[in-house]
């Protein structure tokens, strides 16, 4: 009591050092509220960010490891397998076998699904080509192809395949190309031959993740996806239009490698994109099946009715129809992900696959200038932490070896030396809580600002950063960090894929991105990345404990140098210093 | 109340076989000695002696004789080398030295003592605090008191001890060495830098509260006048 009353008194005696002190201290704590807030900020975006929105995830093959462990087996069996390409040159079958195989099966991607011990959605799609007939033609500019259909496709395969399956020797369809935009359609840029693409749904949900964006009808309905609905499909109004079609029509497919396979569909209902669909963008080396007009969809159960689903066409050696699946996991939240990716690990998905969410690569990328406000608070909180550790240390012993007298008197008089110390840390206490109180409310108001000031600050770096490389490459480089979800192998064959991929039936590789795809990126070369622009970087208690806890630290560090001083004082020599 | 005014061993002895209370010593010297370094050369050698309540002591000597050191040791701010400092038959060095000087003995010093920072009332009653006895009375009130009785005009009470001349900065010293009612006073040249007659006056002060309050007055000095106004005169020789 007696040490609380003295402390009291002293501080109130003097006033304008601990004023100062005052003033010092909450300079201190505001930097280093603001700091504080802005990685509580930082933290909470990053957490709660996906947590409520769900995310959807694929499982794509990392072709390089592929690669690698193509390369080394076939090294190992050198001697038999590589008899004439021997070192000089990749064994190329290898390779592509390797790729081929790596591809996983409807049946495998369900094994996963139910493999995770969250509740896991699954939707995917099944695209294949199909050629028109004489009565069936496709939406084209040039009659090149439709000669070729004309005369039955094992030739027009040839023109318009040429395009593709020199990137699409093999399966690559598992590959969204690390994360690339739109990298949950799992990648179908090397797509079969064709005049259509033939694509099967299994649900509503597929069908709104449709590679060409979403899409209203503009008579019919949507097939359903039970047998009963087998046989339906929609066709796009361009089509339609073309062919002199409407609801409730018959057309005829064939296969496109034989014609003498034929596919007999009716038409359910007629969309149109309303996403503006690329078909400019296919160019010449596109067959007309990229052509987003030429999308035919329908469900996969009619697709398994044609015998043209994956697990068939992947059944049959004769390579004359290759199916590719899309098979995508939605998740609940970020979390989920997570969870799910590591039990996908564990249920036996080998290290050349490897589970990725464009949403959560998407969103990450986003986060690239919160992440780097995140690392400029840590080292504003450390350095101002130092420097006031410091300042007040340096203040509080300049203030103990002024008072040195006093601290003689004291004992002489008879207070105990502890509570001479209890009563120096106990003012040194009440002043540093004054000011952490005033730094914090002052913190706490600017930290909004100032983190959003800083923040904008990040972001236009991020952006100038990324509007450089544009310039410089023409394309947004894939440097890394920037935006991690970009490839170069995307963005480079432009021509060819990026075609291939929006006319295969499902959104964001296009220009324009489905607007309902969860941070949704333009596709390809022009991409821009929404940064995360504002946090919310309001103090709460959360903050607030953390600070008083520091500010005990610190006040509990410089007070202990201080004791430190007063218990090496004898009074007797204090006084007789005096006298 | 004795009307003793030279001081020599035999009044001393007489007075206190008068008062049967002083036969337990305020405070007993036991051959007490210090040095400053260990086997180095001593500033006080095998001391031994009583101080009685209710008188007024002077201890005397010249310079070098070890007074302010054996003041030191009575004032419970050291503790000699050899012999021990019994205060009512308790060997200060092994009790809470803290607790006898905030509450046994007052010390007048000779610098005073007091904090510059502080009113003459603050000075005060920051001693009855830091005590921690209990008072009847508020400890303004108390503190007002012993300003009057010291002769301080009231205003004083809150006056800084910087703005006081050193006579009155010696009689807040006073009121403060009294403020906690202690048993012992032991007050170091406490009418160094006051002139004849404020002299006079503290002197009087001091057997007032040995003789009419039993206290025990202990006197640092080298002036022959105090000393001949004391009740007994404890002589200090140089150690040659």
């Amino acid at each position: 009591m007696f040490v609380l009353k003295n402390a009291w008194k002293t501080v109130i005696r003097n006033k304008g050092r601990n004023i100062l002190i005052i003033l010092i201290v909450a300079i201190i704590a505001a930097a280093a509220t603001v700091g504080l807030a802005i990685r509580n900020a930082a933290d909470n975006a990053r957490e709660t960010g996906l947590a409520s929105t769900s995310v959807t995830a694929t499982i794509g093959v990392d072709r390089s490891k592929l690669m690698e462990q193509a390369k080394s087996s076939s090294s190992s069996s050198s001697s038999s397998s590589s008899s004439s390409s021997s070192d000089s040159k990749p064994d190329f079958d290898a390779m592509r076998e390797a790729m081929e195989n790596s591809s996983l099966t409807l049946a495998d991607y369900e094994k996963y699904a139910k493999a995770s011990s969250v509740n896991v959605g699954t939707y995917y799609s099944e695209s294949t080509g199909v050629s028109g007939t004489d009565s069936f033609q496709p939406v084209e500019s040039t009659t090149s192809n439709s000669a070729n259909s004309g005369s039955s496709s094992s030739s027009s395969s040839s023109s318009s395949s040429g395009s593709s399956s020199s990137g699409s020797e093999g399966s690559t369809q598992q590959d969204p190309g690390r994360g690339g935009p739109g990298g949950d359609q799992g990648g179908m840029q090397g797509m079969t031959s064709g005049d259509f693409t033939l694509t099967g749904f299994s649900s509503d949900k597929a069908v709104a993740a449709a590679k060409n964006g979403t899409f209203t009808m503009t008579s019919g309905k949507v097939f359903g996806y039970g047998t009963d609905d087998n046989g339906k499909v929609i066709i796009s109004k361009a089509l339609a239009d073309f062919n002199d079609l409407k609801v409730g029509d018959t057309i005829t497919v064939t296969n496109p490698n034989d014609t003498s396979k034929t596919y007999k569909l009716t038409i359910g209902g007629i969309y149109e994109n309303t996403t503006s669909s690329n078909t400019d963008s296919a160019g010449p080396m596109g067959g007309t099946s990229q052509d987003a007009d030429n999308a035919i969809y329908t469900s996969v159960s009619t697709l398994k009715s044609l015998g043209l689903d994956s697990t068939t066409t992947a059944a049959d050696d004769d390579d004359d129809t290759s199916t590719q699946l899309s098979y995508t996991y939605v998740l609940d939240n970020a979390d989920d992900y997570e969870t799910f990716a590591s039990d996908v690990k564990k249920a036996g998905l080998d290290d050349t696959h490897t589970v990725q969410s464009s949403d959560v690569e998407n969103y990450e990328a986003s986060l690239v200038p919160l992440d780097n406000l995140a690392k400029f608070a840590l080292t504003l909180l450390v350095v101002v932490l130092v420097v006031g550790a410091v300042v007040l240390i340096v203040l509080n012993l300049f203030n103990i070896r002024e008072r040195k007298y006093e601290v003689g008197v004291l004992t002489a008089i008879g207070v105990n030396k502890v509570k001479v110390a209890a009563q120096f840390a106990i003012e040194l206490l009440i002043v540093t809580m004054c000011g952490i109180a005033l730094g914090v409310a002052g913190g706490a108001a600017a930290s909004v600002p100032v983190s959003n000031q800083l923040l904008a600050s990040q972001v236009s770096a991020q952006q100038t950063e990324a509007a450089s490389q544009q310039a410089q490459f023409g394309r947004g480089a894939d440097m890394g960090g920037g935006a991690p979800g970009q490839t170069s192998q995307q963005g480079e064959s432009s021509g060819s894929n990026d075609s291939s991929g929006s006319s295969n039936g499902s959104g964001s590789t296009g220009a324009n991105a489905a607007p309902n795809e969860p941070g949704g990126m333009r596709g390809g070369m022009s991409r821009a990345v929404d940064y995360v622009s504002s946090i919310n970087a309001t103090v709460n208690f959360k903050v607030i404990g953390q600070l008083i806890l520091i500010g005990l630290g610190l006040t509990l560090v410089s007070a202990l140098v201080g004791i430190i001083f007063v218990m090496r004082y004898e009074p007797l020599q204090i006084l007789a210093d005096r006298s | 109340m004795t009307n003793a005014t030279i001081a020599n061993e035999p009044s001393a002895a007489a007075s206190a076989a008068e008062n049967p209370a002083a036969t337990i010593p305020a405070l007993r010297l036991d051959r007490v000695s210090y040095s400053y370094t260990k086997g180095g050369k001593k500033v006080l050698d095998g001391r031994s002696h009583d101080f009685q309540p209710g008188m007024v002591p002077a201890l005397t000597g010249p310079s070098g004789a070890g007074k302010t050191t054996l003041l030191s040791r009575l004032s419970g701010l050291a503790v000699p080398t050899e012999g021990r400092v019994l205060y009512h038959g308790n060997d200060l060095a092994k009790t809470d030295r803290y607790r006898y000087r905030s509450h046994d003995i007052g010390v007048i010093f000779q610098s005073f003592n007091l904090l510059p920072a502080l009113t003459v009332a603050e000075n005060i009653i920051l001693s009855m605090d830091a005590s921690g006895k209990t008072f009847d009375r508020p400890k303004t009130q108390i503190a007002k008191e012993l300003i009057a009785k010291v002769r301080l005009r009231p205003e004083y009470a809150d006056e800084r001890i910087l703005h006081l001349s050193g006579g009155e900065q010696q009689r807040v010293a006073i009121a403060r060495a009294l403020s906690y009612d202690p048993s012992i006073i032991l007050a170091d040249e406490p009418t160094g830098n006051l002139d004849l007659g404020t002299q006079n006056d503290i002197m009087a002060i001091f057997r007032s509260l040995a003789h009419d309050e039993g206290r025990c007055v202990i006197i640092v000095t080298h002036s022959p006048e105090v000393a001949a106004q004391s009740d007994e005169v404890y002589e200090l020789a140089k150690l040659l």
